[in-house]
């Protein structure tokens, strides 16, 4: 999974806005894992374990699902815009989040307190669905968001400059000027 | 392409560590499979008195409270769900990585989701399971799973593992006989405006669809790059693609195992509507006959009836499509001879000198029988004839390490000698008569008249240049000499104008640098007088399993292309763009007095 993240995590694309992409998806895949937490009677639950208002706490929900999508847009770069595969990236993902909020800094934060029963179904049913909902959009939205060919493709970064060496050019960068 | 050697341990590492063409039929039936076999163990484990884990009953109790039917029912499903998704992401993480049986490799994988269940899911499904809406946990919680269902949970995993391992395989190519799904259909859109056929003698910029399609497993599996890398599906976003970043020139391969089904039998549908497109929008085709494979019908290179059967198919195609005027009959004859009959990778998948001897001289045959009957049609047709550009270096002068080098550096020549009708150097000469061809079939060859429009071209890597190191082994060197040393032997040789037909490379920084370097040594090439009429990054997009030379049905990404498989750019397609914007224009490439001398 390092390899993966070091090779196509880091290379998101020149055109792409991962970041901007990832938020907006989490934002709309919170949606429907509200409703499953709504359903399960979690809310209440999560609420009461942060010590805040419903309202609150959905606010925090959403700020919280828009950092962790533009995480994931950024994490996996590239490889979040796979239509065929993109959910599986987001369930894993999710499923990643629900192992370490709800299941470990949830507790922590409380003092040990976790939800049980229907609402712990609740909790990590709608982390599947959110990050099932988030490798399923960010294929879809990205596109729309990308940075025109024509604009883009002017970047001195891979322009005739790019034919010289970066590591002489760090090396020469870390020479003290000529006198 | 080209791998004479297997990539380079870096280029390698970038590439396997892409996200993958994964089959998804295969991976949920490994997933079911799985899951039930999971169920299967646990069964007679809980019926022996073992206080293994119900996972069914588990999951089936979250949905419906108490011992129930549905319960049990959604319970197998779920589970069925989970082994889905498991797969799913063994088929795209794991499956490949380890060169282990692959029931091995699915028993190594397993241990993951068995971490997973023993930290988290089986203490989460037990709090699940509470009434309240509240709990108190603690995080040693897992360290309370009774021996027995930890012992389980390993145990069922385990075979969980060996039963995704066994079944998920090959998740790109066909077996032999079968077809891919045909092309998609041709559809209306607005194109992107491009250069194509409006300039008659300008520099070729030129790309290529990856269209490779040998066989592997001794004949029974097929690859096909243009289906593994979605072209069937694309090929006309894939065409303007080409014309968003100003290509001219596109070495576009049909699959000749699919359009030449039978001796005398053609399937243009195919092809057709990606031929009309291109002559009617562009890029200008330079159209590859043959790449590497054969019909299944023609079986393998060392079939005697591969120079006839390939020159009636040039016939019928030249027929067909009148208007294409670039061809490259056989590319690659010395690659596809080599990796087919010396390293055993490809086609007849053979190990000896016989076989490769055999089946240079079938493939320099055909080409010149198929170069021939294009030029009935049309006695204009350009031939660009690509090989590979390889370089041998000893490493010292140990005498056998020289032998083989030089070995290598004439074997090298031996299918371009054949078809430019040049004399075979005595060792070369020595060899093939070793291998049982006469002089009589070597003075055939050298009697023949080249047509004056041949074009050298010649594809260079950075595993082209190889060392042989001191055991007598071959090793790449890596970008010693460059293309411009290697290239400048072979047009020492042939005394042909030349093209560079192929190269790329991986990575955001390495790709757009490399393209830039190539291009100095083009355009250092034509400061030297040689007269060069076009360049060629391959390919448009990102390719399958190149990394094992298409020896394994791995569905591998090789991210070498301008766009990636969803058709994104990546940084070497920008650089690609901005060189031809900046050079296009330039009088000397405009008009490329070396292609207008040709073209005449």
């Amino acid at each position: 999974m390092a390899g993966f993240l070091a090779a196509h995590g880091y290379d998101p694309g020149p055109t792409q806005r991962p970041l901007t992409a990832g938020a907006i998806s989490g934002v709309l895949a919170a949606l429907p894992a509200v409703g499953v937490l709504w359903w399960f009677g979690s809310l209440p639950v999560e609420a009461k374990i942060l010590s805040l208002s419903l309202a609150a706490t959905l606010g925090l929900g959403f700020a919280t699902m828009a950092v962790a999508g533009a995480v994931y847009g950024r994490v996996f770069g590239r490889a979040a815009n796979d239509r065929r595969g993109g959910w599986l990236l987001g369930m894993a993902f999710g499923f990643a989040l629900w192992s370490a909020g709800a299941v470990l800094v949830l507790p922590i934060w409380s003092g040990g307190h976790a939800p049980a029963g229907p609402a712990a179904v609740g909790v990590a049913l709608s982390l599947l669905v959110w990050g099932g909902g988030l490798g399923l959009l960010m294929p879809s939205i990205h596109p729309y968001l990308h940075e025109r060919l024509e604009t883009v493709s002017t970047k001195s970064e891979v322009g005739p400059n790019a034919a010289a060496s970066k590591t002489e050019e760090r090396t020469r960068k870390r020479q003290p000027p000529r006198q | 392409m080209r791998a004479l050697v297997r990539f380079p341990a870096g280029a390698q590492e970038r590439a396997r560590s892409l996200i993958r063409r994964v089959d998804l039929s295969k991976a949920v039936v490994a997933g079911v499979a799985g899951a039930l076999a999971m169920e299967l163990l646990s069964i007679p484990l809980r019926l022996a008195g073992v206080a293994a884990i119900d996972l069914v009953g588990e999951l089936g109790s979250i949905l419906i409270p108490g011992e129930h039917a549905i319960g049990a029912l959604g319970g197998l499903l779920a589970h069925a769900a989970v082994g889905i998704a498991w797969a799913l992401f063994y088929a795209y993480f794991f499956w490949g990585r380890l060169k282990w049986p692959r029931v091995v490799q699915g028993l190594a994988f397993s241990a993951l989701p068995a971490i997973l269940a023993i930290l988290f899911v089986y203490p989460q499904l037990k709090l699940m399971q509470a009434h309240e809406t509240l709990a108190r946990v603690r995080l040693t919680d897992f360290a309370h799973i009774p021996l027995g269902t930890l012992l389980s949970i390993i145990a069922t995993h385990a075979v969980y593992g060996l039963v995704i391992g066994w079944l998920y395989r090959r998740p790109v190519g066909y077996p032999v006989g079968d077809k891919p799904a045909a092309p998609a259909a041709a559809r209306d859109f607005e194109r992107a405006p491009g250069h194509g056929r409006s300039r008659k003698n300008g520099f070729m910029f030129t790309t290529g669809i990856e269209c490779s399609y040998p066989t592997i497993e001794k004949g029974r599996w097929r690859r096909d790059e243009m289906a593994s890398a979605l072209h069937y599906r694309n090929w006309q976003r894939d065409f303007d693609l080409c014309r968003k970043i100003g290509i001219t020139h596109l070495r576009y391969g049909p699959p000749l195992h699919l359009t030449f089904p039978a001796r005398g039998k053609y399937d243009w549908s195919w092809i057709d509507e990606p031929m009309a497109e291109l002559e009617k929008y562009g890029p200008e085709p330079i159209v590859d006959l043959c790449h590497f494979g054969v019909p299944d019908w023609l079986g393998d290179l060392q079939n005697p009836e591969l120079p006839s059967a390939l020159s009636a198919y040039a016939d019928a195609f030249a027929e067909r499509y009148p208007w294409v005027r670039f061809y490259t009959p056989v590319n690659e004859m010395y690659v596809c001879s080599r990796l087919s009959a010396l390293e055993g990778i490809w086609n007849e998948q053979r190990h000896d000198d016989h076989a490769f001897v055999t089946a240079a001289f079938h493939l320099a045959s055909s080409s010149i029988a198929m170069t021939d009957c294009i030029l009935k049609h049309r006695p204009d047709a350009i031939f660009i004839n690509s090989e590979s550009s390889d370089f041998t270096q000893p490493c010292c002068p140990d005498p056998d390490v020289q032998h083989r080098a030089d070995m290598e550096n004439e074997r090298r020549f031996l299918p371009l000698d054949l078809i430019y009708a040049h004399d075979l150097g005595d060792s070369m000469k020595a060899y093939v008569r070793e291998q049982g061809k006469t002089d009589d079939d070597l003075a055939r060859f050298k009697q023949r008249k080249v047509p004056r429009r041949s074009i050298l071209g010649l594809d260079y890597y950075e595993w082209n240049e190889r060392l042989v190191d001191t055991q007598g082994r071959i090793r790449s060197l890596g970008e010693l000499f460059g293309w411009y040393v290697i290239a400048k032997q072979y047009y020492d040789r042939y005394q042909r104008p030349l093209m560079h037909t192929e190269t790329n490379r991986t990575g955001a920084d390495d790709a757009p640098r490399w393209l830039w370097r190539q291009w100095h040594n083009i355009q250092l090439m034509r400061k030297s007088g040689v007269p060069l009429v076009g360049f060629t990054w391959y390919s448009l997009t990102d390719q399958i399993d190149w990394t094992v030379a298409l020896s394994e049905s791995l569905g591998l990404i090789f991210p070498v292309g301008l766009f990636d498989l969803n058709r994104d750019v990546r940084s070497v397609g920008l650089a690609y763009k901005q060189l031809i914007e900046m050079f296009s224009d330039v009088p000397e490439f405009r008009e490329c007095e070396g292609l207008a001398k040709v073209m005449a």
